[in-house]
């Protein structure tokens, strides 16, 4: 059991002004309850679960119901100087709602209402707490989608979309969650609640909604969003193309994109990746990387934007495969995120670094980092996925397996390390979607350079206790 | 160790899933906390058996704030039955004397009086009244549910099969199934049922038995088995008895559409999905309109495996739910083939929607026709 920070009588005496505050019901002090609400989805936490290690635990869990519940709850939390770690699903890759130094977990579940669907502007304004699946599904019922597919989508919520800064599989064409917000709420350290105005564009300063996203719980909690929606398209189409190799995939994608064209969908599957996730259902030539592609839209538009593609692809030597890949790749774009006897076999653990570049640099930092991470013995497997105009995501997927719980966690960390060091090196950014969280907290100031400074000085103004996250992005780290 | 070597690995593996059911958990839902869940439970045991972390008094409570509907195993890939596994562990629970205290008026009501109601076992079924019919011999096994607290759809069984020309008896001294005891863990009460039960089924002469009740259904047909106790004679739960006459089943203009509510023994565990379906279209000629969720994918009406009875208040928010996904589809009625649900369902639909179990329906239907053609 690790060390929690509370003393017993500080712990009573907050646990009890916090049910004064959302009521006897909505607070726990169990150990159960708290063990059972540390569990996130970051591989390693999953990997420790399995050898039956424990997470870090919270004092006290606290689930309130409004806005005006969550500032009540800071400003108990910052007046006692007590960590306060944000939870939405808990369905985080990173390790960003471990409550490492103990305290308040503030766990957003409980507000999950849509609050209004403004048809005419096509916006929703829902709680944070709501489960993404949950709110895609109500505005289908209206005839939209939000156009935010996360893998994670039936367990992460609104309010952890926002904080990570997340990406659904179609993002080349909808943009991520940063392009798909218009306004929030956010309630700050010592209580207050900001708005920042739901408004497609302005030009009145500095745009303050983009400093709450991607902050991770570290800058204030997100207790509300106004979200854009789209109409459900009249029709997604798909197509795929073979590759002899990657790098004339990825001239096909870059090509794509300069002809003026924006899949929804744009996938493309090095050799390992392509081996491990399509030959057993096509038969693709060995050494062979696929391309998976999808349009979104009326007919004739799809129509257009599949022919062009689809000559370009060619142009590049690539071999068509019908829609069957990509449309396989969609009916089972969820089974990936199950656990399967061989990835939790013994001390197996695996991960994804999701890195992004230009054009320019995405090959090299591809080549790079596989360099440096199989150099750990480490099987690597990588697809090329969220790709837009000026570059792309690579989800760099590692998978090792050792004979005991301190090698593998020891080798888990050699591979980031080395990874993310080959990443940088070569002009990349170490994620794209997945958040910085624990797993790349280390490597922050090297990512932001200069203006980590920046980040670190908002942090100090707005959050001088150092309450809100403490030891995520880099921020409020404790000896 | 009570769990053999795959299920303790499907138990590892669900402890550390990334929730990819946890969506469509009723109790989640009701909590809204990561406890009650399906991997909260798979963790609990997950540390218990690597000897992590005991099973403290609120461990105990979390594995008693599961339905057992096995919503989570259509969800889940590698199909683990969380359902199972909390079950096994109750058992255990049971014998070790660990179990919540707020089953015990349950326990004792059925070891006393042979139901869950705390109501006299002399006026179970004596008020139900079987016409003399010359037709093939049933008997109909009513349950506890329909004998004391949904006495409306033993009675229209009973019309619904007369009309059908069978003869209806009715057991003298039928005791509960046991599906409560065996749901929360209690199988030697469960046995001591179960065992009274097939003694008096095997003693009856007729040709099968008919349940309205599918807790009834699944614990006659695979729990009973299981443990070695064999029913000398078919069990069919009344849905497909219905389905099996389809054509002469009476047909009515129904005012308004009618949605079906899918029960988790009949369904899930029972694999009975269509059989209804086929009975209320016939008798309503097509005004069945589905709900979003649906057959194995049906969310639980909250009622099941000790929860009302531990929980109410949790159990009727989910109860309300499910009202509310059968209000998203228009409907009118809202008809199930269980009498729990109906009774759960219709106490949170309140006017909002006519709840109706499938034999009321079919009742309906011939009360209507008849009214048409007289």
């Amino acid at each position: 059991m690790n060390e929690r920070l509370l003393d017993s009588k500080t712990k009573t005496k907050i646990a009890k002004q916090l049910k004064g505050i959302v009521g006897v019901e909505h607070i726990t002090t169990q150990e159960t309850d708290i063990v059972l609400n540390a569990h996130d989805a970051w591989p390693l936490s999953e990997a420790k679960i399995r050898a039956g290690e424990m997470l870090p635990l919270a004092d006290i869990v606290v689930f309130p119901g409004s806005t005006e519940e969550v500032s009540e709850v800071l400003k108990v939390a910052n007046k006692n100087k007590v960590p306060v770690t944000p939870v939405g699903g808990g369905a985080g890759t990173c390790g960003g709602t471990l409550p490492i130094y103990g305290g308040i977990q503030l766990d957003l579940k409980r507000m999950d209402k849509v609050i209004n669907i403004d048809h005419k502007s096509m916006l929703v304004s829902v709680e944070a707490g709501m489960v993404g699946i949950d709110l895609e599904e109500e505005v289908n019922r209206h005839g939209y989608t939000l156009g935010h597919t996360p893998t994670s989508m039936r367990a992460s919520n609104v309010g952890g979309f926002l904080a990570t800064r997340s990406g659904g599989s179609m993002s080349s064409l909808y943009g991520k969650i940063e392009d798909l917000t218009l306004g929030l709420e956010v309630v700050l350290a010592d209580g207050s609640i900001v708005r920042t105005k739901a408004v497609p564009r302005h030009s009145v300063g500095p745009d303050l909604r983009e400093l709450f996203i991607g902050s991770e719980g570290t800058l204030g909690v997100i207790t509300e969003a106004t979200l854009r929606l789209f109409p459900i398209p009249e029709e997604r189409r798909f197509r795929s193309m073979a590759f002899a190799d990657v790098h004339s995939g990825l001239e096909a994608i870059r090509l794509i994109f300069r002809a003026g064209i924006t899949p929804s969908v744009v996938r493309f599957y090095d050799p390992e990746d392509t081996a491990m996730s399509m030959s057993q259902h096509f038969d693709v030539e060995e050494g062979d990387s696929m391309l998976l592609l999808a349009f979104d839209g009326a007919p004739e538009k799809v129509d257009h934007e599949e022919r062009v593609s689809v000559e370009i692809c060619k142009e590049n030597g690539g071999k068509d495969f019908g829609d069957g890949p990509s449309k396989r790749w969609w009916e089972h774009r969820y089974d990936m995120y199950y656990p399967t006897k061989f990835t939790t076999a013994g001390f197996s653990i695996g991960d994804t670094i999701d890195i992004v570049a230009t054009y320019d640099k995405l090959e090299n930092v591809y080549h790079a980092m596989k360099t440096a991470m199989e150099a750990h013995e480490a099987f690597v497997m990588s697809h090329f996925s969220h790709m837009y105009q000026n570059g792309g995501s690579i989800y760099m997927i590692f998978f090792t397996s050792q004979p005991d719980a301190e090698t593998a966690w020891a080798t888990y960390k050699k591979i980031w390390d080395d990874g993310v060091a080959a990443c940088l090196r070569e002009g990349g950014t170490m994620s794209h979607q997945h958040g910085v969280g624990l797993s790349r907290s280390t490597y922050t100031e090297d990512e932001l350079g200069s203006s980590f400074q920046v980040l670190k000085k908002i942090k100090d103004v707005l959050d001088p206790n150092e309450i809100m996250n403490p030891g995520k992005l880099g921020l409020g780290v404790q000896e | 160790m009570i769990y053999d070597e795959d299920i303790t690995q499907q138990i590892r593996m669900c402890a550390a899933c990334p929730k990819m059911c946890r969506h469509v958990c009723p109790t989640f839902l009701a909590w809204r906390s990561e406890s009650p869940t399906p991997h909260g439970r798979a963790l609990l045991l997950h540390q218990e058996i690597t000897g992590t972390r005991p099973l403290d008094d609120r461990a105990i409570e979390v594995l008693y704030q599961c339905l057992e509907c096995s919503h989570c195993l259509t969800w889940c890939l590698p199909e683990i039955d969380v359902a199972d596994i909390v079950e096994t562990r109750r058992r255990q629970l049971v014998e070790e004397g660990r179990f919540p205290s707020g089953l015990n008026p349950m326990v004792d009501s059925i070891r006393t009086h042979h139901n869950p109601y705390k109501e006299p076992h002399e006026k179970r079924t004596s008020w139900l009244k079987t016409p003399k019919n010359d037709g093939r011999s049933l008997v109909y096994f009513t349950g506890c549910t329909a004998a004391y607290r949904e006495n409306g759809i033993a009675e229209d069984a009973v019309s619904v099969l007369s009309s059908l020309g069978y003869q209806v008896d009715i057991p003298k001294d039928e005791w509960c199934c046991g599906s409560p005891l065996l749901r929360t863990g209690f199988v030697e009460d469960a046995l001591g049922q179960a065992r009274h039960n097939v003694e008096i089924l095997n003693g009856m002469d007729a040709e099968e038995i008919v349940v309205t009740c599918p807790g009834c259904y699944r614990v006659l047909t695979q729990d009973y088995p299981k443990h070695g106790l064999e029913i000398n004679k078919p069990v069919r739960h009344i849905a497909e008895l219905l389905q099996s006459h389809l054509k002469s089943l009476p047909e009515f203009e129904i005012e308004g559409p009618l949605t079906f509510h899918d029960g988790c023994h009949l369904g899930r565990h029972s694999g009975v999905y269509e059989q209804p379906r086929e009975v209320i279209e016939r008798v309503s000629k097509g005004a069945l309109v589905e709900m979003e969720r649906n057959r194995d994918n049906a969310m639980c009406c909250g009622n099941g495996a000790g929860l009302r009875t531990l929980f109410p208040e949790h159990a009727k928010k989910i109860g309300a739910e499910r009202v509310r996904q059968a209000e998203r589809t228009g409907a009118k009625y809202l008809v199930t083939s269980c009498p729990f649900c109906k009774n759960m369902l219709e106490s949170q639909a309140k006017d909002r929607l006519i709840v109706l179990d499938l034999p009321e329906l079919v009742e309906m239907a011939k009360k209507r026709s008849h009214v048409k053609t007289d």
